[in-house]
């Protein structure tokens, strides 16, 4: 006996639903922390936290989330 | 000393308190993931901020450390550390700081905070979209 059509309706809006679950948690896992700039006119650079301007901006970056959580 | 030049100049704009507090609650009220933000004057200092301390001070060092990192003013800077996400922006003289749990969207974060300072900056205000108090009562 085939499917009801709602069943077919329901089952793919929740593997479209474990789809979207499965992406968040992959892009969580995989996430590295970075530093990126934005220039006039669109530019932009990303530092490395190895580099000297990439250690001073993850330093910058921390002290200001310390003044947030105070 | 921060600079806060943005992208339309470094002209000096100076909002009244109420506005920086209102640019303050605002971006509260939209960005969710919010943990706290401030708003920077030219010389860099605070105008209004959703608490905390420091601000004025840790803000400075981040757009100083955003512009040295290339030696051109930033724009906007958006850093993502295990203990939460760190951004900036800058317009019209005026730098707007924010603090946002990890893993944020950060587009929408910063769409949110440029779409509020360049209101704060062009002077003619940030819309006040809170909720109206409770009417006053007859007699």
């Amino acid at each position: 006996m085939s499917p009801k059509p709602h069943r077919i309706l329901l089952d793919r809006v929740s593997s479209y639903a474990d789809e979207a679950g499965a992406y968040l948690r992959r892009r969580r896992a995989t996430r590295e922390p970075f530093a990126r700039v934005f220039y006039a006119g669109g530019r932009s650079a990303s530092y490395e936290p190895g580099t000297e301007a990439g250690r001073a901006l993850f330093l910058a970056a921390s002290k200001l989330i310390d003044a947030a959580d105070r | 000393m921060s600079r806060t030049e943005g992208e339309r100049g470094p002209q000096s704009a100076s909002p009244k308190p109420a506005e920086a507090e209102l640019a303050v609650a605002r971006m509260s009220e939209m960005s969710v993931d919010l943990r706290g933000c401030a708003v920077l004057g030219p010389e860099g200092e605070e105008l209004a901020s959703t608490g905390g301390s420091g601000w004025s001070r840790a803000g400075a060092a981040f757009l100083e450390a955003a512009d040295a990192a290339d030696g051109e003013p930033a724009t906007q800077v958006h850093v993502a550390t295990e203990d939460g996400e760190a951004f900036a922006v800058r317009d019209g003289g005026l730098a707007m700081v924010a603090v946002a749990e990890r893993f944020t969207l950060a587009s929408l974060i910063l769409f949110d905070m440029r779409t509020v300072l360049r209101d704060l900056a062009s002077g003619n205000g940030v819309p006040d979209r809170r909720a109206p108090g409770p009417a006053p009562e007859a007699g």
